[in-house]
C-alpha cells in the first residue's frame, strides 16, 4: 500500500545569493551567483518534475550574531549576499507555465499597500502563479536598516502580521472581479462603482485604497508561512495555504504537527484540506545506497571540520551567539530569544556538536539512498503522517542536485503513483488544493 | 549645419495601451502579462533607443469631481502595475538598452529601494536607472498611511536625504570586497563591507546593504524637475532629465539653465542629458499624417474631450465641462489647486477657444507631424535649435503599429543621417547614455 498522492515543493534556503561555490560541482556558482540563469533552470527543471512551487527565502540585513562580526558570514557567503526575490520571481514565471513562484516578503519591512501592489503585479504577470511567503522580521540588524532599534516582541509581531494580512487581502479585493468592462461603445475601461476604497485604520497600519490595479488571476495570492511557535501556528491556521514545517523528530512528530494545524484551521472556520503542511527535507541521493551513504559521510566530515558554518544560521535565526559555547558544552535551560523560538528550543539541552551531527537544517528526518530507496522512504513517511508533502531544501544548490531530484527522485515517486504526472489546473492555488 | 547626434528614449507606464484604437488588438485585455511592453522594447533596441522609462503613481484618482469615475473610465492614472517586476523580464530578452523605473522617496524606505534597484542592476547586467520622484498626491500617500505629504520644498529635502542614503548603501561594499579565494575559503572580505550608520532628519539606517552593488555601482538617476528646487535637485543628481515643453525657445532656455546649475554643483554638464517629450504623428503621406493628427487632437470625439477635461481637472480642480467649447478660453478662473498651472493655462490660451486649448493640452511637447522623413527633419531641426540632448517619445496612440512607425520608420531615417546610434559601444546603460 502507498500513501495518498502528495505535493512536492522547493525551499530555496538562503534566498537569492551565492548558492554553491568552491565545491566539486559548483561550476561557476561563485562568479555567476547574480545571474538568474540558475534560478530559471531550477524553475524549468522542477516544472518538468511537476512540483507545486518554489519558495525564494529572504532576509535583508548583514548578519553578525555569530562572534559579533560579519566575518564568518561573509567568508563563507552564508546568508549574505542576498538580493531582492521580488524581481527574480518574474523571470522564473516568465520561463515556465504552471509552477508556482513564491518570493518572501516581510511584513515588518514593507507597507501593506506597496507589498500588495507588487504581489498583485507578479500574479498578473505570472497569470495566477504567484505566492507570498509571509515572514515577520526577527533579527534586529534588519530592524536597524529600517530606522528601528529592534522589531516588536515575538508574539506581537504576529499581531502585526494579522493586521497586515487583513489589510492586504482587502486591497487585493478592492476591485470587484468584473470591474474591468472594456466597453468600446461607451469608451469605458473600468466601472468605478465596482472599485472601492478600503479606509482601513488599524493599530499598526492605515490605508485608504483602493489598489490601483484590478484583481489578479488568483485574486488573493497563495499564502505560504513557516510558523512553528504556538503563536505562529495560530497565524498559519488562519492564513496559510501551505506551511513550511521544520519540526524535528521523524514521522510521529510530523503527524502531531499536522494534526494540530488541521484542528486549528477547522477552529478558524477553514477546511483543513485548504492548508497543506509540507516538511523540509534534504535527501542525499546517489546511484546506489552505498554511494549515497558515502556522500553522507563526506558531508558529515566536512561539517565537523567546519563547525562554525553550521552554527552561523542557528546564531542569526535564534539571535544567540553560538560561538560563546564550546562545541561540547550543553546549551543551558532558560536561554531565550526574540528571534526564531522553535529553532532555539530544539537546541536546548544539546551541545553544539550534537546539533551539528544531527544535521540541523537538514530537515525533518534523514533521507539517504538511491532514487528508489528515497522514494520508498518518502512514501512510507507520508503514509504515516497522513499528508501533505515535502519541501526540498538544499543550502548547496547546484544543477547536479537539481537533476538528482527532478530527474532521479521524482520519476521514482511518479512510478509509485504518489506524486502528480500532470498539472490539472492553470493557477497555483488550484493545483495546490487539487488533492 | 546638422544637429549633433542625440538620444532617443521612450516614456511609458505599466498600464493598458490605447485599447480603443483601431490598432489596439487585444492589448486592453492582455497588457498585464508584460508581453506588450516586451514587444515594444525589442523594437526600441533595434531602433537604437537609449532607454525605456516607466513613470509610476499609486492611486486611483478622484480629483475629477470627487469621484473615481473618469479616472477608471478612461484608465488615466489607474490601473498601473508595479514596474519593478516588469523590468528584469524586459531585460532578459534584450541585450543593451537601458531600463528606468520610478521609485518614490516618500513611499519606499531607502533600504528597500537601494536593494531592489541594485538587484535589478545585477539581473540586467548593468542596465537599470532610477527615476526619482517625491510624489505629489495625498490620495496616494493615504494608501501608505500618510495623511498629507510634506510641503513641496520639504519633500525635496527628504528626497536629498533619501538619495544620499541609497548612494551610501550602494557604496557600502568596496568594489574588491568579493575575493572568492578557494584556498582560504573566503568568499568576501568583511573588512571591506561597512555599516553606514546614517542618522538624519527623516531616516535612520544602519546598513551595510546585504549585497554588493551591481555592475554600475551608483545607478544613473533620472528626474523631472520644473520648479527651481526641482531643477537644482535634477542638476545635482540626474543623468537624464524629463521635460515637457512645447515651445522651442523655452526648451533651449531650460537646457541651458540645467547645464549652468550642474556646473554650479561641480558636475560636467555633459553628464546631464535633457530629454524632451515628443509625440510625433506619423502617416504614410503628409496628408494622412495631418488627418491622423486631426483624429487624435481635433477634439471632435466627445470621449476624447472628456478625457482631456478630466486630466485638466485633476491638476486645476476646475470642471471645464460647464464651459462652451468654442467660446474663448475663460479668463476669470480661480482655484485652490495648482495655481501656477491655472495661471499659465489662462495666459497661454487667451487667444484660443477652449477646444483649441484642449487640443494643445492633449499633445505633450512640440508639434511634429508628417511622414517618417519629414518627422526626422523636424526632430533634427529642433535639436539643432535647442542644442541637445534628445527626445522622450510618448506614444500617440500607444499601439504596436505606432511603436513600429517610430522604430521602423522614423528611427532608421535618423540613423541613416547619423543622428541616432546604430550600436551600443559600452556594456552598461550609464556609459552608453553618457557616451555622447
Amino acid at each position: 500500500m502507498s500513501a495518498d498522492p502528495f505535493h512536492l515543493a522547493w525551499f530555496a534556503a538562503d534566498g537569492f545569493g551565492v548558492k554553491s561555490w568552491g565545491k566539486t560541482f559548483s561550476g561557476r556558482g561563485g562568479q555567476d551567483w547574480a545571474d538568474p540563469a540558475l534560478w530559471i533552470d531550477l524553475a524549468q527543471a522542477l516544472e518538468r518534475a511537476r512540483f507545486d512551487f518554489i519558495i525564494i527565502e529572504d532576509s535583508s540585513y548583514m548578519p553578525d550574531t555569530y562572534g559579533g562580526t560579519s566575518e564568518a558570514y561573509l567568508k563563507t557567503a552564508t546568508a549574505t549576499p542576498k538580493m531582492d526575490p521580488s524581481v527574480l520571481a518574474p523571470l522564473m514565471s516568465h520561463a515556465t507555465k504552471k509552477i508556482g513562484i513564491v518570493p518572501t516578503m516581510s511584513v515588518s519591512e514593507h507597507h501593506p499597500y506597496g507589498l500588495a501592489r507588487t504581489i498583485n503585479t507578479l500574479d498578473h504577470m505570472s497569470q495566477g502563479r504567484t505566492g507570498w511567503n509571509i515572514v515577520t522580521g526577527s533579527n534586529d540588524n534588519a530592524a536597524k536598516n529600517y530606522g528601528l532599534d529592534d522589531w516588536l516582541e515575538h508574539d506581537e509581531r504576529y499581531d502585526m502580521a494579522d493586521e497586515f494580512f487583513d489589510l492586504a487581502c482587502r486591497l487585493w479585493t478592492s476591485w470587484e472581479e468584473d470591474a474591468v468592462v472594456l466597453d468600446e461603445a461607451t469608451g469605458t475601461w473600468g466601472d468605478f462603482t465596482k472599485v472601492h476604497t478600503v479606509d482601513f485604520q488599524g493599530t499598526y497600519f492605515s490605508s485608504r485604497g483602493p489598489l490601483n490595479a484590478p484583481q489578479s488571476p488568483q485574486g488573493l495570492p497563495t499564502f505560504v508561512q513557516a510558523g512553528g511557535s504556538p503563536r505562529g501556528k495560530k497565524f498559519d491556521a488562519r492564513a496559510a495555504n501551505a506551511i513550511i514545517s521544520g519540526v524535528e523528530g521523524g514521522p510521529a512528530k510530523m503527524k502531531a504537527f499536522r494534526d494540530d494545524i488541521r484542528a486549528q484551521a477547522a477552529l478558524a472556520g477553514r477546511s483543513p484540506d485548504d492548508v497543506k503542511v509540507l516538511y523540509l527535507i534534504s535527501p542525499i541521493i546517489a546511484e546506489t545506497d552505498e554511494e549515497a551513504w558515502a556522500k553522507r559521510r563526506r558531508q558529515t566530515e566536512f561539517a565537523e571540520a567546519h563547525p562554525e558554518i553550521g552554527l552561523l544560521h542557528l546564531s542569526r535565526h535564534s539571535r544567540i551567539d553560538f560561538s560563546q559555547w564550546d562545541l561540547d558544552e550543553v546549551i543551558p535551560e532558560g536561554t531565550t530569544t526574540n528571534g526564531h523560538r522553535q529553532q532555539l528550543e530544539q537546541c536546548i539541552g544539546k551541545t553544539p556538536r550534537q546539533i551539528l551531527r544531527e544535521g540541523f537544517g537538514q530537515g525533518n528526518f534523514e533521507i539517504v539512498g538511491s532514487p528508489d530507496t528515497v522514494a520508498a522512504q518518502l512514501d512510507e513517511a507520508m503514509e504515516e503522517v497522513g499528508g501533505d508533502g515535502f519541501l526540498i531544501a538544499s543550502r548547496d544548490l547546484n544543477r547536479r542536485y537539481i537533476s538528482e531530484i527532478a530527474d532521479g527522485l521524482v520519476p521514482a515517486l511518479q512510478r509509485r503513483g504518489v506524486v502528480r504526472e500532470e498539472y490539472s489546473h492553470d493557477t497555483f492555488r488550484d493545483n495546490l488544493l487539487a488533492f | 549645419m546638422a544637429a549633433k547626434p542625440f538620444h532617443l528614449a521612450w516614456f511609458t507606464s505599466f498600464n493598458p495601451p490605447s485599447w480603443r484604437s483601431p490598432w489596439g488588438g487585444v492589448s486592453g485585455e492582455e497588457w498585464m502579462t508584460g508581453e506588450y511592453h516586451l514587444s515594444m522594447i525589442k523594437q526600441m533596441e533595434r531602433a537604437g533607443f537609449d532607454f525605456i522609462m516607466f513613470e509610476d503613481s499609486t492611486m486611483v484618482s478622484d480629483a475629477m469631481g470627487g469621484t473615481q469615475e473618469l479616472d477608471l473610465k478612461h484608465a488615466l492614472h489607474s490601473p498601473k502595475l508595479d514596474p519593478f517586476p516588469l523590468l528584469p523580464m524586459l531585460a532578459r530578452e534584450t541585450e543593451k538598452i537601458g531600463l528606468i523605473a520610478t521609485g518614490s522617496t516618500s513611499f519606499y524606505p531607502p533600504f528597500i529601494l537601494a536593494r531592489v534597484m541594485a538587484t535589478m542592476d545585477h539581473l540586467t547586467g548593468g542596465r537599470v536607472g532610477w527615476n526619482v520622484v517625491t510624489s505629489s498626491e495625498d490620495v496616494a500617500a493615504q494608501n501608505y498611511g500618510i495623511d498629507k505629504l510634506l510641503p513641496h520644498d520639504e519633500r525635496y529635502d527628504m528626497a536629498e536625504e533619501h538619495v544620499g542614503i541609497v548612494k551610501k548603501l550602494w557604496e557600502s561594499w568596496e568594489p574588491d570586497a568579493v575575493v572568492m579565494d578557494r584556498e582560504t575559503g573566503h568568499y568576501a572580505d568583511h573588512t571591506k563591507v561597512s555599516p553606514i550608520h546614517h542618522e538624519g532628519t527623516y531616516f535612520k539606517v544602519r546598513g551595510p546593504l546585504n549585497m554588493p552593488a551591481g555592475p554600475q555601482g551608483v545607478l544613473p538617476i533620472c528626474q523631472a524637475g520644473g520648479s527651481p528646487r526641482g531643477r537644482d535637485f535634477a542638476a545635482k543628481h540626474a543623468n537624464a532629465i524629463v521635460v515637457t515643453q512645447p515651445i522651442v525657445s523655452k526648451m533651449k532656455e531650460y537646457r541651458e539653465d540645467i547645464r549652468a546649475r550642474a556646473e554650479k554643483f561641480g558636475r560636467d554638464p555633459d553628464d546631464v542629458k535633457v530629454l524632451f517629450h515628443l509625440s510625433p504623428v506619423i502617416g504614410e503621406t503628409e496628408d494622412e499624417a495631418w488627418e491622423q493628427h486631426h483624429r487624435l487632437f481635433g477634439m471632435e470625439d466627445p470621449l476624447a474631450i472628456e478625457k482631456v477635461l478630466a486630466m485638466t481637472a485633476a491638476v486645476t480642480e476646475i470642471d471645464f465641462g460647464k464651459y462652451d467649447l468654442d467660446a474663448p478660453f475663460p479668463q476669470d478662473l480661480t482655484t485652490n489647486g495648482h495655481q501656477s498651472v491655472l495661471a499659465d493655462l489662462m495666459e497661454r490660451n487667451k487667444d484660443k477657444t477652449l477646444r483649441e486649448s484642449l487640443s494643445e493640452r492633449a499633445q505633450l511637447g512640440p508639434q511634429v507631424v508628417g511622414t517618417p522623413t519629414s518627422v526626422a527633419d523636424q526632430m533634427e531641426a529642433l535639436m539643432e535649435e535647442v542644442g541637445g540632448d534628445g527626445f522622450l517619445i510618448l506614444a500617440a496612440p500607444h499601439t504596436r503599429r505606432y511603436i513600429d512607425a517610430i522604430c521602423s520608420g522614423v528611427a532608421p531615417e535618423l540613423q541613416r543621417r547619423g543622428l541616432v546610434r546604430t550600436e551600443y559601444p559600452h556594456a552598461t546603460f550609464k556609459e552608453n547614455l553618457l557616451a555622447f
